[in-house]
């Protein structure tokens, strides 16, 4: 099982950052590489178990489900039904965490998946770099 | 039940901070009301389930029990089980997390407990400012100058 965990502080308070992360289908609102996306059978986009589907700007095209929302902890998890990369089992979180110091955000995005080892390393190091 | 957490970025990566707050018994060399500390019966201060006792500035004295320990996750846990302030079911957990784009530590400190009626705003503040708060300012200012030198 691979993993990737990447973190930063956002210099802005946690309920501002949520409002904009809440969104399963606003991708296109805050993600560079993220050209448009729509949930599937026209369900609100914080139904838990409702599929974006969406585009890159590349073109490729992906397909997620939303696995758990939490306005109270602030987190949401997310699998891959179907993605161009070589890979499967994917689960990913994205988890924010106040910084009482200073009225900060701490940002937090981890992925799980399998792959075939050979290609592990480089995975790791791509789906790291596109996240933040 | 009350909760207070207070949570900050330290100039420092995850690793130098937790060999800080890693060591049970240490807080009397950082924490700036705690004026001596000691681990009863002579354990190691790693050892979960062990008691630490310790003496105030102001001449109090109060003990806690290390209820959990990880090197993996870097974190801590313990309750409190004799002061002279009116906090009760204390329970307070210590973790570090990297921020990986910058080498440097997340921290936060949660405390969950009760209190008699009344006391609530009180015993808010003495935990969210003259424990948490001012204990993050001491360790920041241990591993920040570190970093520094």
């Amino acid at each position: 099982m691979a993993r990737v965990y990447v973190s930063s502080v956002i210099p802005a308070p946690v309920g501002r950052v949520w409002a904009r992360i809440r969104d399963f289908n606003g991708l296109p609102s805050w993600h560079p590489a993220i050209a448009e996306s729509r949930i599937e059978n026209g369900e609100p986009s914080d139904r838990v178990g409702c599929v974006r589907d969406f585009r890159l700007r590349n073109g490729e095209r992906i397909r997620e489900r939303l696995l758990g929302l939490s306005d109270y902890e602030y987190f949401c998890t997310y699998s891959i039904l179907e993605s161009p990369m070589p890979l499967s089992d994917y689960v990913a979180t994205l988890r924010l965490t106040p910084i009482t110091d200073g009225d900060r955000t701490f940002a937090e995005w981890s992925a799980e998946f399998t792959c075939d080892p050979a290609r592990e390393a480089e995975l790791v190091a791509t789906i790291g770099r596109t996240v933040f | 039940m009350l909760e207070v957490t207070t949570s900050t970025i330290f100039g420092a990566p995850t690793d130098r901070v937790w060999e800080v707050l890693r060591d049970f018994n240490g807080h009397d060399r950082w924490h700036p009301i705690v004026a001596e500390s000691r681990i009863e019966r002579g354990e190691p201060a790693d050892r979960v389930g062990c008691v630490r006792r310790f003496v105030l500035q102001d001449g109090s004295e109060l003990r806690e029990q290390l209820l959990a320990l990880s090197d993996l996750e870097q974190s801590f846990t313990y309750c409190l089980l004799d002061t002279p302030v009116p906090l009760f079911n204390y329970v307070a957990t210590v973790r570090l997390l990297p921020v990986t784009d910058g080498d440097l530590t997340f921290a936060l400190w949660r405390a969950r407990f009760t209190t008699r009626p009344g006391e609530e705003q009180a015993m808010r503040r003495l935990v969210a400012e003259e424990v948490q708060k001012a204990g993050f300012e001491a360790v920041r200012s241990l591993v920040e100058r570190a970093e520094e030198g």
